[in-house]
């Protein structure tokens, strides 16, 4: 599951550096409903348990995102992805790449991990149908060699779900 | 008795002017736009509050009811605090006229509360540390009131500006961007007014000037941080063009400011503290009271510098340096009569 480009990504910044280490304990503290970070000595990389949220489509079900860190986090949007197997879901691509314009044109310093999973979970749970998006195969297939989502143009069909 | 009333409220009027709203005459409802004394500083207002007083007509032997119809910056428990305040004080002048004193409660409430909660957006450490040493100066963006650390800010303002760039760069070519700095050098303004931001917090646009108030301050950090060997991002941004650029700029704005005397600072510490006083005014500026000044002026630079140094302050030298440039500029104003508050004690650098 390592794209390539998070394998060549630059460590960490100091400031970065802080800014997580401070969210990892708020976390700790208060980690919001329905995830479970999975502790590693990885700083950089976050894996997330989602469960789906009672009452919606995905309930009892169980997901994991993988949190990649750039080296200017938070100025830089961190990379969010499914691992495999990707919950089926309109905006959310088999190969775990998500549609979520908060990931990438309109990220802000001011998101957190905790805030974004959030969203994720919001995005999950408004769902009415288990399906893929449209252009699933054909998107898969641009992104085979491992390319990460935030160097998609990302066109944001619909709020709806 | 209605009479004395309807006086209180024009005395209301005439000390508050636009920032208060007559609903009703009598009894009186009135909307009191009410901020924190900071001599007008506003980018120093970290709250404010628009506050609803309304009487019956048993006022004033019935206190009005104390309501707050519009804050910012304030969190819940502090808007509590501020309209129980107002509402003791109601109570203790009771059977007085007591508008005017209840909007003066007010003010003095939110002075003392003048400062934002909680943590920087940013970072998420907070914006105002109990412990000293840990201090870092904040700001608040003038449009919305969301408030960060300057540095904080000013890393997302760059950033931004450096995106910006990189794309155009992109679009245009390397050779066309450089003759477009070229020619925003020439315009030395109309650069920077172009340049936008958005708030991390609400998105609101802010534009170069709304955050003008902090740069001089992230001036001096800057070269803080590029002493310190550990800090090699950061460096590498504040060193980039675009920065250096932007601080001739700025230099060059600050210096015609100076000149014109068009500037107040430093803006943290116009505060009246006992032991502040005014220089006499010179009616006309002799060579003897000119020197004087001078000298006044010099030996207070001295006294700061051996107080600060005293202090246990972590701060390398070289901000103490900047500072007391800035103060022989400040020097260089009242010799042009320009009335400033003086302090004898020791400048904290924040």
């Amino acid at each position: 599951m390592t794209s390539s480009s998070a394998a060549s990504r630059k460590a960490l910044s100091k400031i970065a550096c802080n800014r997580l280490q401070k969210e990892l304990v708020e976390w700790q503290v208060s980690p919001p409903a329905g995830f479970k970070h999975k502790p590693t000595d990885n700083l950089q990389r976050w894996v997330i348990e989602v469960n789906g949220a009672p009452g919606t489509l995905y309930a009892n079900e169980t997901y994991q995102l993988q949190v990649d860190f750039p080296e200017h986090y938070p100025m830089e949007a961190p990379q969010v992805i499914f691992l495999h197997p990707a919950p089926l879901h309109p905006h959310i691509y088999s190969n775990g790449h998500i549609c979520l314009d908060i990931l990438y044109d309109s990220w802000s310093p001011a998101m957190t991990v905790s805030s974004i999973c959030i969203s994720i979970l919001s995005m999950l749970s408004s769902s009415t149908v288990k399906q893929r998006p449209e252009d699933n195969d054909r998107y898969v297939k641009n992104c085979r060699n491992g390319r990460s989502p935030k160097e998609t143009r990302w066109w944001f069909h619909d709020d709806k779900v | 008795m209605a009479e004395e009333v309807l006086i209180e409220v024009e005395a209301v009027q005439a000390v508050y002017g636009d920032d208060c709203l007559v609903l009703d005459k009598y009894p009186p409802h009135l909307h009191v736009h009410i901020k924190p004394r900071t001599a007008d500083v506003s980018s120093q207002q970290f709250v404010e509050a628009v506050i609803g007083i309304r009487a019956v007509s048993e006022y004033p032997d019935e206190p009005p009811h104390i309501s707050i119809i519009d804050s910012k910056g304030l969190d819940e428990q502090r808007q509590k605090h501020l309209v129980t305040g107002i509402h003791n004080r109601a109570c203790e002048l009771s059977s007085c006229a007591m508008l005017v004193a209840l909007c003066e409660e007010a003010v003095e409430r939110l002075s003392s509360m003048n400062h934002p909660d909680g943590n920087c957006p940013l970072c998420l450490y907070p914006l105002v540390e109990e412990d000293a040493d840990n201090k870092l100066p904040f700001m608040k963006l003038m449009s919305c009131f969301h408030c960060f650390h300057c540095e904080c800010i000013i890393r997302w303002w760059n950033w931004l500006q450096t995106l910006k760039e990189t794309d155009s760069t992109n679009i245009s070519g390397a050779t066309l961007h450089v003759s477009g700095e070229m020619e925003n050098q020439k315009g030395m303004h109309g650069a920077t007014q172009e340049s936008v931001g958005t708030c991390p917090v609400c998105r609101k646009v802010f534009h170069a000037k709304d955050i003008d108030h902090v740069l001089a301050l992230v001036g001096t950090h800057s070269q803080l941080r590029s002493e310190e060997s550990d800090v090699s991002d950061d460096k590498r941004l504040l060193q980039s063009d675009s920065e250096n650029i932007r601080r001739l700029k700025f230099e060059a704005t600050l210096k015609l400011q100076q000149e014109n005397s068009g500037l107040i600072e430093p803006k943290k510490n116009e505060v009246l503290l006992p032991g502040t006083f005014l220089p006499q005014p010179i009616t006309h500026p002799s060579t003897v009271s000119d020197k004087e000044t001078t000298e006044q002026q010099h030996a207070d630079q001295v006294i700061n510098a051996e107080t600060s140094s005293g202090s246990p302050s972590d701060r390398p030298s070289s901000s103490k340096h900047r500072y007391s440039g800035m103060r022989k500029h400040q020097g260089r104003n009242s010799r042009e009569q320009v009335k400033q508050w003086i302090r004898k004690e020791n400048d904290s650098t924040n």
